[in-house]
């Protein structure tokens, strides 16, 4: 019902883009148009656009460039999305001068917040108007006004060069605090204040969260996170070359690491105009599905334990390891497939490793189906998960909620249908939708996504074409922007490449599925119980190295009481 | 590395800022499949209950100072297990502007506020399996043995000139360009 | 779920018993040192910079540290000569990171014309062998000399 022609909705595209006062309008690979516009109207014209598309127009991401060695200005682009008629808009603008300013689209889009707060961090980007102008990613101690994104920077520059600069004046470490800097500034009066984190016994990353509660009821939770900032971004527009990328681009994850190895695939493929052979694009949706499987019984686990169950996270795991097993046998690693190159995959799924997965499949379902129809089965559970961590549609659509997290709350939205890539081009996914926007309605969509998974895997095994692995082709032109999207495990996973010279990129932005699904997550908490606060928190299976590609959190315990355990004792000893 | 941790041994999983992949791996272990619980290896929320620390991540400059203050949290005896290449020696990372880079670069910084080095095993892997965890685990328990070693390979070759008929081929060659130029 | 209860046991007996990895494991890499001959084509490809070439005058040093490797196999893939592999090697933990270095001290090749050290021996004479009997001088030369007489090597090929 969606497929309208594609020629006809992006010429009518082009068209509103260019009335709305777009200075340029170039359609840059299959559904992805770019406008330019000068930043006095950037502001009226995202705000016609909104008037113009409303409800379906979906702020993604946002990536700032330094671009003055190539043209004297810095640029800023937003990703905005129009799923239902499977197109990305990038709305570029351009700001000249060393502190360049240009206005921030929080106050029209909230999901733009943490983009635009990253661009004035690591760049050094002001946004006029934004709400909360404050520091979000880069550490603590980090001197004002550096900015390591700008191109003068040295990648290697790290922020104490030497052992002794960590000393301070009487042998303790000189940037130590006792806690991280509060995620906001205001304190919030007459509650009780509840730090978790940075280490704690319910958290497996370092983060740091602080809730606000009255009695048993939490008021507010804040967040400061990017703990794992890793200066991905740097690393791969100084150091590496176009093949090197995809390792360092799975390394944001270790759980959906591939996915995002495709992405990051697919942005330079559009940008240098590489055609994928087919069948290396099903090996691709073969192993991006291996890995929602084996993400999805993973989370399965951890909201069972989160929910005292841990019979339910040890059934799980063993279901998933033999998912690991077939990983292991068809790519070599468990966790980081490797796979991809630009243009294609590195190894083949012969007969024999087909026979492999299928047998996996066949194992899996059934198990996986008996475990779980009769835990849901069970009143305990579902009464523990129901009308609990309630997102409402109009939140989720108005925070930018993504991935199995916005179609618990009745959003159709799904990447692999609505911008489809790889092998979703030659299947039809069914997608999960739920209207009860709670954590069972999570859990009863990420239950879906498994059956279909293997539905898929086998369809796709099914109909695999012959042929080569790789594209051939030659150096990349320089300064083409590409755009790769995947539906990760957890949601749209978006990739934004810039090529450069010598095949190398001159700048790629990642943004992975949770950094916009945990701005959901002070909504949830908010009136709820604090015994609830884990599995709501797990509930949209965060994956803070993901958020912080740089980054990774993961909350797999129950948030206690005694959350200050540590840091109690670590003041007494 | 002494036989402190003979029987069982508590470990505290501390994250420096890794991808996660080593993590999961580390909680696989724990897990039906290899179940490191029948070795007496268990799993705790607290570092003051820990025996050993499984260290994973290339240290994060905002994780820095907490990574410190955990690591002196342990009692002593203790020992830690750096799991995967970016603990062992940064990884992928190890020369980026906000990493600190593995468990190496980190123990310097320890030595310049005086506080003393953990005996470690280091489990290179990306990420490691579960299997190649265990082992390290183990052999910081003295179970096992080390199997990896440093190799060094020298070559030896005697005559380290060209041919002689090249030499005499160059010779007239350079012979012959000198002439050009005068 | 009951009814599965003692059917089948999934722990497995490691380390009381070895571990078969799959074909195409992606474990320890291990360079040949009689097959390498130190060109650098693993270093230029190696995401992590784990394999890295320096030159100590006499030798030249290809490194690999396991401590960095993010055991992709793209040295595998790239290498012209099949002198380094992906073995199926897990258990490599030591207790120090000394232990996780393989290196490999090639003899450097003397320019014949400047003495200076500019290649591997080894390297050296794969490239003199595919050179034509005439051109074969060529190779012992390094490429700054090179430049300046290869005009008497190509008019000696001509005639």
């Amino acid at each position: 019902m969606r497929r309208a022609s594609g020629s006809e909705v992006l010429g009518r595209v082009v068209e509103t883009l260019k009335r709305l006062g777009a200075e340029s309008v170039t359609v840059t690979q299959e559904g992805v148009v770019l406008s330019t516009v000068t930043k006095d109207r950037l502001r009226d014209f995202v705000r016609a656009l909104i008037r113009e598309y409303g409800e379906s127009l979906r702020h993604s991401t946002c990536m700032g460039t330094d671009l003055r060695p190539v043209r004297g200005s810095f640029s800023v682009t937003h990703v905005l999305a129009l799923d239902g008629l499977r197109l990305y808009l990038l709305v570029e603008t351009e700001a000249f001068g060393n502190r360049p300013k240009v206005p921030s689209l929080t106050p029209l889009l909230p999901a733009a917040n943490w983009a635009e707060r990253e661009a004035r961090d690591l760049l050094g980007i002001e946004f006029e108007g934004h709400p909360e102008p404050v520091k979000l990613i880069l550490p603590d101690p980090w001197p004002e006004g550096v900015f390591p994104l700008r191109k003068d920077y040295p990648y290697n520059k790290k922020l104490y060069e030497t052992p002794a600069q960590v000393r301070g004046v009487r042998g303790e470490p000189r940037f130590f605090s006792a806690k991280p800097s509060p995620p906001s500034e205001s304190v919030r009066e007459g509650c009780a204040l509840i730090p978790v984190g940075p280490y704690h016994p319910a958290l497996h990353e370092p983060e740091y969260y602080e809730l606000y509660v009255e009695g048993e009821r939490i008021v507010e939770a804040r967040y400061r996170g990017f703990f794992v900032h890793r200066g991905m971004e740097k690393l791969a527009e100084s150091r590496m070359t176009i093949n090197q990328v995809p390792f360092l681009a799975e390394r944001i994850c270790g759980i959906c690491g591939y996915t995002h190895a495709c992405a990051y695939c697919q942005a330079v493929e559009a940008a240098a105009r590489i055609e994928v052979p087919e069948r290396a694009l099903y090996i691709r949706s073969i192993l991006l599905e291996i890995e929602r499987l084996h993400s999805h019984i993973l989370w399965f686990g951890v909201a069972f334990h989160m929910l005292g169950f841990d019979t339910g996270f040890m059934a799980m795991w063993r279901i998933r390891e033999e998912v690991m097993r077939v990983a292991e046998a068809l790519t070599g690693n468990r966790k980081t497939y490797g796979m991809n190159l630009v243009g294609g995959v590195r190894r083949d799924i012969d007969e024999g490793k087909a026979s492999l997965v299928l047998r996996m499949l066949e194992s899996v379902e059934g198990e996986f189906r008996r475990f779980c129809d009769s835990v849901l089965s069970m009143r305990e559970v579902v009464e523990r998960v129901k009308e609990v961590g309630v997102l409402t549609r109009e939140d989720a659509r108005r925070l930018g909620a993504v991935g199995p997290h916005a179609r618990a709350s009745g959003l159709g939205i799904d990447v692999r249908v609505d911008h489809p890539y790889a092998a979703y081009r030659f299947v039809d996914v069914n997608v999960a939708v739920r209207d009860s926007c709670d954590v069972l309605a999570r859990i009863l969509v990420r239950y879906d996504e498994v059956i279909e998974s293997v539905r898929l895997i086998r369809e796709l095994l099914k109909n695999m074409p012959k042929g080569e692995l790789m594209a051939e082709y030659g150096d990349l032109p320089p300064l083409r922007v590409g755009l790769g999207a995947t539906e990760a495990p957890r949601g749209e996973d978006i990739h934004l490449v810039i090529t450069g010279r010598g095949n190398k990129l001159y700048r790629w932005r990642p943004r992975a599925p949770s950094y916009v699904n945990l701005a959901t997550v002070p909504t949830m908490l908010e009136g709820e119980r604090l015994a609830n606060a884990p599995i709501i928190i797990a509930s949209i299976d965060p994956c803070f190295s993901c958020t912080d590609h740089v980054v990774v959190v993961d909350l797999r315990t129950g948030v206690r009481r005694r959350m200050n355990l540590l840091r109690n004792a670590l003041t007494r000893g | 590395m002494g036989t402190w941790f003979r029987r069982s041994t508590w470990v505290f999983h501390l994250n420096s800022g890794s991808c996660n992949g080593c993590d999961i791996e580390v909680l696989n272990m724990f897990a039906p499949t290899q179940d490191v619980e029948r070795l007496g290896v268990k799993l705790v929320g607290s570092p003051l209950h820990a025996d050993v620390i499984v260290f994973t991540g290339p240290v994060t400059f905002q994780a820095l100072p907490y990574v410190i203050e955990a690591l002196k949290a342990v009692p002593n005896p203790k020992a830690v297990v750096a799991c995967g290449s970016c603990a062992c020696g940064g990884g992928i990372w190890h020369d980026s502007y906000n990493v600190v880079g593995g468990i190496n670069a980190l123990y310097e910084i320890l030595d310049a506020l005086g506080i003393p080095r953990p005996p470690t095993v280091y489990v290179p892997g990306c990420p490691p399996k579960p299997e190649a965890m265990m082992y390290g685990v183990l052999l910081a328990r003295g179970m096992v043995g080390q199997r990896q070693r440093r190799e060094v390979y020298v070559e030896e070759v005697k005559e380290v000139e060209a041919p002689q008929d090249v030499r005499e081929v160059v010779a007239k060659a350079v012979k012959a360009f000198r002439g050009g130029e005068a | 779920m009951v009814e599965g209860l003692g059917k089948r046991v999934v722990t497995e007996a490691y380390p009381w018993a070895p571990l078969e990895v799959p074909e195409g494991f992606r474990g320890k890499p291990v360079i040949d040192p009689e097959k390498c001959v130190g060109c650098g084509s693993c270093v230029n490809a190696c995401p992590p910079n784990a394999l890295t070439l320096s030159d100590d005058g006499r030798h030249r040093v290809v490194k690999l540290f396991l401590g960095r490797c993010i055991f992709c196999g793209r040295c595998e893939e790239v290498c012209p000569f099949n002198a380094i592999e992906l073995t199926k090697e897990f258990e490599l933990a030591t207790s120090s990171t000394e232990d996780l270095v393989q290196e490999v001290r090639l003899v450097m090749a003397k320019c014949t014309v400047c003495g200076r050290p500019y290649a591997t021996l080894r390297e050296v004479r794969k490239v003199a062998e595919s050179l034509p009997e005439n051109l074969r001088g060529l190779a012992y030369v390094c490429p700054d000399c090179r430049g300046r007489i290869s005009s008497y090597f190509v008019g000696f090929a001509r005639r």
